[in-house]
């Protein structure tokens, strides 16, 4: 799950990426609105934490412009504003949900949790495809009820392909959804990865559509 | 008579006043009447021109007549001294002048010829049975003199006294006339004189009256005007005023809008401070749970909740105290309810919202929009993090002791609250929950707006099994006006 983050405070910047990397999304950060426009605007991303206080293009103006342009993906919105006024501003420019300053970082985490999940049709922390199952909320990997140990790129990569379960994913979306726009991108780190979940998963569980990509085949 | 119509007079400005001031009785701030300086200053004016006027001419006249009683004594003169020339005797009976007076006695018309040791040479029949002295002091340079004395009958008469030589045989003639018959005339004339004026008085008084209140109306309309204003009516001081009083209603629009601008800066930079509080703080605050457990972070976590706290009070403050300026403003109560249940229903997929939609009919809220979003979204939120999935709105119009009530209704199916939990949270800054970080029930900030619009929040049990909340606020007069 990839993760854009347009917010101008770099402390707060920062401590948000922090947070979010370690629980295990990739990061990319914007500190300013035309540079969080552009990002979002280019780049597939799984959620947005977008702030509304912003220099050069305030946060709604950009949240209302990918709309715009027909771009559906979650938006979490970060105020000082916390008036019902702002939030129902905030919700009709189009956001899907909305956290006030000062804010506990849990809360950012479980709302950008629960955005993806909703946006992938899911709802529930637990995604479950045969006998695996997924603890969104802890990070948390089961097969027939005994833990699996997965590093946090193995983690990465099966929490997508639960996430669109059914769909053929391929390595593209795959590396572009997984890696942040810094990180070197190959495709054959992707290939490693699947070969190494399939050894900790059962073998069926992880399918390959030739020439297309993956899939976890839904239930 | 004039009393009368002073009287008259201060009942008509005082009448001019109170009907200035809305018949509304005001002791502060009042210094004078400017219709009553007006009459004041007009009929001291008056009475001082016309006093004058009225003596002027009155003066003018007894001199008049005064100078004509001169002149017709010296014509009698001239005929006695004629007579004389013409009998060549200063003693004879022929010498008598034609004017009746001088035959009747006490008439105050007298003459006497002397020689010129004061001798009586000759006399008219006026004169008989009383004396009439010679006039003392010097004769001037037409050999006459001239006084006023009063008569033994106690008549005033002016005598004229002239010494001439007639043949060789000097002589004093001397004739009186009455001077109280000119004074009975004077008397007339001031009399008619006074009354003549005095009807100028009245006259000129009424239409002073009249001119002061004409004058004043404009005043009365701009006094309306910025009482509308401060009920709310309306912005601005609106309506044509005469050249002399637009620009203190314009001075007084002015003035408004530089103090509304005043508020709204201050409280634009209030409010912007404490939002520029708010990441500072959010940045500690997360810093600080990432070392958690260490001493340094322990008292950022705990100062930073505190600040935020201080933060969050004095926002909320500021918004309670710009509620003073909402006056006059309304707010279509079902269109805020439609548009909070879309912003719950998207926040909370879950979560179905049975929005019961009354008809048109229904009165607005007389306040701010912002406000009633204000509290009904805190409300809705509330009963969001605690219902299993359903919230129910409805709205009805109530007619309460303080006149038309808007109630609106906010309940879940959660687990609602006892009836000691409810009044509890209804206390001010009890948060019934402690534990999820920043889920208090969040009362406070509608409690209060609810006190400044006077209505009231009451918490019951729902039929849905969870907690009912009863929103009562002030209706608008004007319900549903303006609704399309």
């Amino acid at each position: 799950m990839r993760i854009l983050v347009v917010e101008d405070d770099t402390n707060l910047n920062r401590q948000i990426k922090d947070a979010l990397t370690e629980a295990g999304y990739a990061v990319d950060v914007a500190f300013d609105g035309e540079e969080g426009h552009f990002l979002g605007d280019t780049e597939p991303y799984d959620a947005v934490v977008l702030d509304i206080g912003l220099p050069h293009m305030d946060g709604l103006s950009v949240l209302e412009a990918w709309r715009r342009a027909g771009r559906t993906v979650p938006v979490l919105l970060l105020t000082a504003r916390d008036r019902w006024s702002d939030k129902v501003q905030g919700i009709d420019a189009g956001a899907d949900d909305y956290v006030a300053k000062p804010f506990h970082m849990e809360e950012i985490l479980a709302r950008i949790r629960a955005l993806v999940r909703r946006a992938a049709g899911h709802s529930s922390n637990e995604i479950t495809a045969g006998s695996v199952r997924l603890d969104v909320k802890a990070g948390k990997v089961t097969v027939d009820g005994h833990a699996v140990k997965l590093t946090s790129h193995e983690l990465r990569l099966l929490s997508y392909l639960m996430h669109h379960k059914g769909k053929v994913i391929s390595r593209t979306e795959l590396t572009e959804h997984l890696y942040d726009q810094d990180f070197d991108r190959d495709s054959n780190t992707i290939e490693v990865f699947v070969g190494r979940l399939r050894k900790k998963l059962p073998e069926e569980c992880i399918q390959t559509v030739r020439g297309l990509g993956y899939q976890i085949i839904e239930d | 008579m004039l009393q009368n119509v002073i009287r008259a007079f201060a009942g008509m400005t005082s009448s001019v006043r109170s009907g200035l001031r809305g018949g509304e009785p005001k002791d502060s701030m009042q210094k004078g009447s400017i219709a009553a300086s007006l009459f004041w200053l007009s009929a001291a004016w008056l009475i001082v021109a016309l006093l004058a006027t009225a003596f002027l001419l009155t003066e003018l006249y007894s001199r008049a007549l005064d100078t004509s009683l001169s002149e017709t004594l010296e014509f009698h003169v001239e005929t006695l001294v004629d007579l004389t020339l013409v009998n060549k005797d200063p003693e004879s009976e022929a010498i008598r002048l034609g004017d009746p007076r001088f035959q009747r006695t006490a008439s105050g018309w007298y003459w006497v010829v002397r020689d010129q040791n004061g001798a009586l040479l000759n006399f008219s029949d006026s004169v008989i049975g009383m004396v009439l002295p010679p006039l003392e002091g010097a004769f001037d340079a037409t050999n006459t003199r001239t006084a006023v004395i009063t008569d033994p009958f106690e008549t005033k008469v002016r005598v004229l006294e002239r010494a001439v030589t007639v043949d060789g045989v000097p002589l004093q003639v001397t004739v009186t006339g009455s001077l109280d018959e000119i004074l009975e005339l004077v008397d007339d004339f001031r009399g008619q004189t006074l009354i003549v004026l005095g009807a100028v008085a009245i006259m000129l008084a009424i239409m002073s009256g009249i001119v002061a209140r004409l004058a004043l109306r404009p005043i009365g309309r701009l006094e309306k005007a910025i009482e509308r204003v401060r009920e709310g009516e309306s912005e601005s001081v609106t309506g044509d005023y005469p050249r002399e009083i637009a620009p203190l209603a314009d001075e007084v629009n002015e003035l408004l809008r530089s103090n509304t601008q005043i508020i709204e800066r201050a409280r634009n930079q209030v409010g912007n401070l404490a939002h520029g509080l708010k990441t500072p703080l959010a940045v500690l605050r997360n810093e600080a749970s990432i070392a958690k457990g260490t001493p340094l972070a322990r008292v950022v976590l705990s100062e930073s909740e505190k600040m935020s706290q201080l933060v969050t009070t004095y926002l909320d403050r500021a918004r309670i105290a710009a509620r003073s300026a909402v006056v006059g403003k309304k707010a279509d109560a079902i269109h805020v309810m439609l548009r909070l249940a879309r912003v719950m229903e998207k926040l909370n997929p879950k979560i179905t919202i049975a929005f019961v939609r009354p008809d048109a009919s229904l009165p607005w809220f007389r306040g701010d929009e912002g406000d009633l979003e204000e509290m009904a979204g805190n409300l809705l939120d509330n009963a969001c993090k605690w219902s299993n999935g359903k919230i129910g709105i409805s709205m009805v119009a109530e007619r309460g002791q303080q006149g038309s009530m808007l109630l609106i209704k906010v309940e879940d199916n959660g687990p609602g609250l006892t009836d000691e939990e409810a009044e509890k949270v209804l206390r001010r800054g009890v948060r019934l929950d402690e534990k999820t970080p920043g889920s208090g029930l969040g009362l406070d900030i509608v409690k209060e707006l609810v006190d400044v619009y006077g209505g009231s929040l009451q918490l019951k049990r729902s039929v849905l099994g969870g907690l009912l909340a009863e929103l009562r606020l002030p209706a608008a007069k004007l319900g549903g006006l303006g609704r399309g």
